[in-house]
């Protein structure tokens, strides 16, 4: 497998706090990935750090095997797509000006929308099925439907690399699953999926490999089987838990135990 | 259904354009039917003995609209580079900046001519040093503002020491020209600055993409690939806009505030429709407050700084009342 990410030795911070410290991590082609960690370990910003929002203070950054920092933003831009947690910067765009934005990067500035384009946008909203929501204004629609539509614009952009920063918190079951279950299909055909999780479970069903951080450091990084064991979980976040097997998928469950019934 | 959508505003919009347009050239402090205009303009015998003032008020309404649709793309640019529904053309100071070199020009007792080119300079030195220290700052849009306010106390300053030392005629004429006044625009020049900021217009459609996806944030932008370079090529229009008007006619208030809120609320914030819209309703607004202003008082003209901000306050209220959603 071809390698597309590959950091080495990443350190970064913020106003002279340390964030991550000597991160050495590869994505390659066709992975599934989650991110996971306590909060404020860092998964954000190793997401900026891969998407080229944010430089690291040291160490080395590799897209495809070049040096990051030596490829223009546009050709980064053709070359893989990222989602990110809009907070009070959506505007009342409807859904297809929103989404059509995504073929910016293949676009001259004369250019206008050609046919190509449009198949593109086609195919992406049949991938995520959010043709009914095409002349809503993103404003209007819940947090699900806004993540279905974030991601279709992704696609548009790029459908082989996918960056997403926590594209399922706060959401409900349903939309959880729908949004979890388009990112494995994309998967299946090919797509490189990396994604920052909250949920360890989630991780655990989906993802093919599990990194997590912890205080700014590559804590584990493995398949859910490897890494999701009790002892690792309970220290990565210092809580105790039980890791049992999910009946239905047959991955690791992690279930945290609440005080009550440690303190017995 | 989508060509109906945009169809039935064109018309309706071209309708009203026309309207005001004839109003504007019947009103004034001589009233001339619409009748005898159309006699003008077809050339039926007799041509009217008042064409002459006709053919005035078209100039002038070029230059309202000029100067209405340059202000009103500035702000649309500025409200999307800043993120801030509150930004306007001048938010980055290049009013003060105008305002120090016409009234440098005024206190000097120079010709007209002087006043327009020392306000353009004053104008495009603000946006070259905004320009150099929001590059250092990485187009950040506090700091740009901030940046664009401290500024403005520093030439606001400087124009106030020029008034202290300068005679009351001086500074009674540099007053006129803050409050924006289209009649002491120098016609001689008109065809050339209309020209520019028609070019500029154009130039700002090309950057309707840029515009969109700039107005979604930072990290957005740079994930779709839109450079620092596209962004300055952004702020370089919006600010041109905002010289060249200032420096024609003085500080037209609200235009370029009001103009581009009313248009989104209508038509959405997608730069395709925000752009040639807010052009059009900005150079109609100015046009028809400028049509008041010579109108209200005759022979007196009032500053049409003083129409555009009164009503455009009162404008913005209602709006503000009505949609506050929206808002």
């Amino acid at each position: 497998m071809s390698s597309i990410f590959e950091l080495n030795n990443i350190d970064a911070s913020y106003d002279d706090i340390t964030v991550l410290h000597d991160i050495t991590l590869k994505v390659k082609s066709g992975d599934f990935i989650a991110i996971i960690g306590p909060n404020g370990a860092g998964k954000s910003t190793i997401l900026k750090i891969m998407a080229g929002i944010i430089k690291p203070q040291s160490g080395s950054i590799h897209f495809r095997n070049r040096p990051m920092q030596k490829q223009s933003r546009r050709d980064l831009a053709m070359n893989f797509s990222v989602v990110h947690q809009f907070h009070e910067n959506i505007l009342s765009f409807t859904v297809y000006d929103f989404i059509r934005l995504g073929r910016f990067p293949h676009q001259k500035l004369w250019q206008i929308e050609t046919a190509d384009d449009r198949a593109i946008i086609n195919s992406a909203v049949e991938m995520t099925g959010i043709s009914p929501l095409l002349n809503r204004q993103i404003t209007e629609l819940s947090g699900g439907e806004q993540q279905l539509v974030f991601i279709t614009q992704a696609l548009v952009q790029n459908s082989d690399i996918i960056i997403l920063d926590e594209p399922v918190s706060h959401l409900d079951i349903h939309h959880t699953t729908l949004i979890m279950d388009i990112l494995h299909r994309l998967n299946l055909k090919g797509t490189t999926v990396i994604t920052v999780l909250h949920d360890m479970n989630i991780a655990s069903d989906y993802c093919g490999r599990i990194c997590a951080l912890k205080n700014g450091k590559l804590f584990f990084d493995g398949t859910p089987d490897e890494v999701l064991k009790y002892n690792l979980i309970e220290e990565l976040f210092e809580t105790p838990c039980v890791v049992l097997e999910n009946p239905i998928t047959k991955k690791p469950f992690v279930y945290p135990v609440p005080e009550y019934i440690t303190k017995k | 259904m989508k060509h109906k959508k945009i169809l039935l505003p064109a018309i309706i919009f071209i309708i009203i354009s026309a309207l005001l347009i004839l109003f504007s050239l019947s009103m004034g402090t001589i009233f001339i039917s619409p009748v005898e205009i159309f006699a003008g303009i077809t050339g039926t015998e007799p041509v009217p003995e008042n064409f002459i003032i006709v053919k005035m008020r078209l100039i002038r309404i070029i230059l309202a609209m000029t100067v209405g649709a340059s202000l009103a793309v500035s702000g649309v640019m500025f409200q999307s580079l800043l993120k801030n529904p509150l930004a306007d053309p001048f938010i980055i100071g290049v009013s003060s900046g105008a305002a120090l070199g016409a009234t440098a020009a005024i206190v000097l007792s120079m010709a007209n001519i002087f006043i327009v080119l020392f306000s353009f300079i004053g104008g495009l030195v603000t946006i070259t040093l905004i320009y150099f220290m929001s590059k250092r700052l990485k187009f950040g849009t506090s700091s740009m503002i901030l940046a664009g306010i401290a500024l403005s106390f520093i030439f606001s300053a400087a124009v106030l020491l020029l008034y202290s030392a300068a005679k009351a005629e001086h500074v009674h004429k540099a007053i006129m020209w803050l409050m924006g006044d289209l009649s002491i625009a120098r016609y001689s020049i008109l065809t050339e600055i209309s020209i520019a900021a028609a070019i500029l217009i154009i130039i700002s459609m090309l950057y309707y993409k840029h515009l969109d996806i700039i107005s979604f944030g930072h990290s957005f932008s740079k994930n779709l690939g839109v450079t620092e370079k596209d962004v300055a090529a952004v702020f370089w229009i919006a600010s041109l806009l905002a010289a060249l008007s200032v420096s024609l006619c003085g500080i037209v208030g609200f235009v370029g505030l009001i103009i581009p809120h009313v248009i989104r609320l209508f038509f959405g914030p997608a730069h395709i429709r925000l752009i040639p819209l807010s052009a059009l309703a900005g150079g109609l607004f100015l046009m028809t407050a400028d049509t008041f202003a010579r109108s209200a008082v005759p022979p007196y003209e009032i500053p049409v700084g003083i129409i555009t901000n009164f009503f455009g306050g009162i404008f913005f209220l209602i709006f503000i009342f009505h949609k506050r959603n929206a808002v």
